[in-house]
């Protein structure tokens, strides 16, 4: 009886089996056909080789591709860039990506970005930061950021960062160090250390220069902000470039970066020690001739204004555009220190679903916002006329 | 065989009874015993600090606005409605949107209130609430000419803000449905042209819509929910009791009507 139950089980299992076969060659069948359909996601092939056309050099713009998943999106990214004229983009190149573990890289991330910048006839200029967890102090990883770099860290990060010059010498010549470092957030949510940075940049500087003689080493950008001292939130920027150049600053670096928002005010605003607008990079400037670095090139690696209905440093779409365009012609005019002025930013990875994506230019799906289009007039030389939008309606 | 009812009175009634009663008293005890209102954890327990330090971004109007007398808004206003429930003092700590959460993983507060939906890249870090407002799309129409599908937009004119979710979403429905969208430069005005009877709808984020609607008290229009743009509260993952708390206080708000209450006070 009991072998003639396990006789009866083994031919349930069988039929069992069987009935599942076709699913599981459905499956497979699934497999296969989706791999092929997701395989030219994955790899692009490059466009026959492009140059920048564009009668306003000086235009830039900052993109955010170090976090897109598709090549795809990385590709049609620049080429909209190449379209709209301008020649050269920031990106950020992370530490924490590419030195996973010290001493073992993988450049993968940044070679496919750089492949197709190159093909679309754009300069990089690159933005270093964000720190791997092998070189913050393992009991403050938990409650540390990835902009947590401890000073025993600095030779790693130079180390790293001379890795990056020579492996793309030649087709990134322009490096920044750090990222705003006078706010506390962009300094792991410690006290602001100008002191600290310097020794960051005098860090850098050497091994960079070994390893790329033509690079240049573009001092950090810093937020724009009234932060008093001893602030828990940072520094203001004027303060904070002063205390730079006080704690030796000169000479370890080759160019300077800038970040300066217009916010609700005109570009020509006149600039203050008290408020924040776009010509506050004036106040900048004058403090590097102050120290006798005034000749030295800027680039404005971070500016624009946001048209969110409703940020209260935001303005209207219309102003948006016509603020930009004069802020080009103002750097243009008055600015000749002013080797770039890069628009933040060219299109998110992702929607913040917040005020942060109207600094964009293109929305999720490439449609170009107003901006766009402006800039791309003002860049090929353009007439304007074309409107964008209906006149409000009125009763 | 007299005996034959009792001995099923014995065996199988009483037994049966017994165990009924035994349910019925349990049942009644579960009952009470779940209806206690016990006192919440202390509030040390739910914020090391002994105060519920609130992470927001300032900036963003009706939801969190700094001014000379302070910060306003219906963040505000639900930090402080979820801090007097759970009994403790709040603190504001206003920072830009980008410091957000890193603010919150390096301890500086203890949960994040500032017009935050799911960032779906930091749920290994952040444990996020239930929803309190959505800030999606609305397909906004006449009361009197409903239109609440976007098959229903065929051979209609559809008003919205150019270059916004709404363009980018009603560009996609174009290519089924064959409408003509009216692009204008601000939401107000793709509500002005519904209602001065320019269009037969207007695709607008919730916010924009009910703030219009507000201008506009005795306009009779109907809100369709399109999309979801769920705003929620974040706390770090690795403080479940903080989370717990906030998220039952925040559902206690949801039932009473208070978080009703809020919303249509600043929306």
């Amino acid at each position: 009886m009991k072998s003639n139950q396990r006789g009866m089980m083994g031919s349930m299992w069988t039929q069992s089996l069987r009935s599942l076969l076709p699913w599981f060659l459905r499956l497979s069948l699934g497999i296969f056909l989706f791999r092929g359909f997701a395989e030219p996601l994955t790899a692009v092939p490059l466009d026959p080789p492009q140059r920048v056309i564009t009668q306003k050099p000086q235009v830039c713009v900052h993109t955010r591709l170090i976090d897109e998943v598709y090549e795809g999106v990385i590709q049609r990214s620049l080429q909209m860039v190449r379209e709209m004229g301008a020649d050269t983009i920031v990106e950020f190149f992370p530490w924490a990506y590419a030195e996973p573990a010290k001493r073992q890289y993988d450049w993968s991330n940044f070679d496919r970005i750089v492949k197709h910048a190159r093909n679309q006839g754009l300069h990089i200029i690159a933005r270093m930061g964000l720190v791997p967890g092998w070189a913050r102090p393992e009991a403050e990883v938990a409650n540390s950021t990835l902009n947590t770099l401890p000073a025993e860290s600095y030779d790693d990060f130079a180390y790293f960062v001379s890795q990056f010059a020579g492996r793309y010498a030649g087709v990134i010549d322009q490096i920044i160090i750090w990222n705003e470092p006078n706010l506390a957030f962009e300094w792991g949510f410690q006290q602001v250390d100008p002191i600290g940075y310097v020794r960051l940049l005098q860090a850098v500087y050497e091994p960079i220069h070994a390893a790329n003689p033509n690079a240049k080493v573009l001092a950090a950008p810093l937020a724009p902000t009234l932060e008093p001292p001893g602030s828990p939130n940072g520094l203001n920027d004027l303060l904070y470039l002063e205390a730079l150049y006080e704690a030796g600053m000169q000479g370890h670096y080759d160019a300077m970066a800038m970040h300066t928002y217009g916010f609700t005010e005109p570009p020509e605003a006149p600039p203050s020690t008290t408020a924040l607008n776009f010509r506050r990079a004036e106040l900048l400037h004058e403090i590097m001739t102050r120290y006798g670095d005034g000749d030295l090139r800027v680039y404005i690696t971070e500016t624009g204004w946001n048209d969110h209905p409703r940020w209260t440093k935001a303005v209207r779409p219309s102003l948006r555009v016509q603020y930009t365009i004069d802020a080009f012609r103002w750097a243009e005019t008055y600015w000749p220190w002013a080797e770039k002025v890069c628009i933040w930013a060219f299109r998110y990875p992702a929607p913040t679903n917040n005020y942060p994506d109207n600094f964009t230019l293109v929305n999720g799906d490439f449609q170009p916002r107003p901006i766009y289009t402006a800039i791309q007039n003002f860049a090929l030389g353009r007439s304007t006329e074309e409107a964008l939008w209906l006149p409000a309606p009125s009763g | 065989m007299a005996a034959r009812p009792f001995r099923l009175i014995y065996t199988i009634l009483l037994p049966a009874l017994t165990l009924w009663v035994w349910l019925l008293v349990i049942a009644t005890f579960s009952l009470r015993w779940f209806s206690i209102e016990r006192p919440g954890p202390p509030v040390r327990e739910i914020f090391p600090y002994g105060e519920m330090r609130v992470g927001v971004d300032a900036s963003y109007a009706p939801f969190a606005v700094a001014t000379a007398e302070g910060l306003f808004g219906l963040d505000i206003d639900l930090a402080q409605a979820i801090a007097a429930r759970l009994g403790a003092p709040v603190r504001f700590v206003n920072m830009g949107f980008d410091g957000l959460y890193d603010s919150l993983k390096t301890d500086q507060v203890d949960v994040l209130i500032s017009a935050l939906v799911t960032d779906y890249s930091r749920t290994n870090e952040v444990l996020y609430t239930l929803p309190y407002y959505n800030a999606g799309l609305v397909l906004v129409s006449r009361a009197n000419q409903p239109l609440t599908r976007y098959h229903d937009l065929r051979d209609q004119q559809l008003a919205l803000e150019f270059g916004s979710e709404a363009d980018q979403i009603a560009r996609r429905w174009q290519r089924r449905t064959p409408m003509t969208i009216l692009p204008y430069e601000l939401p107000s005005y793709a509500l002005d042209s519904l209602r001065l009877q320019q269009a037969q709808a207007a695709l607008v984020d919730s916010t924009s819509a009910r703030l219009y609607r507000r201008e506009h008290p005795t306009w009779n229009v109907l809100f369709t929910p399109m999309t979801d743009s769920l705003y929620l509260l974040a706390t770090r993952r690795d403080r479940g009791q903080t989370w717990e708390a906030i998220n039952r206080a925040l559902a206690e708000l949801l039932d009473d009507g208070t978080i009703e209450a809020l919303i249509a006070k600043w929306l």
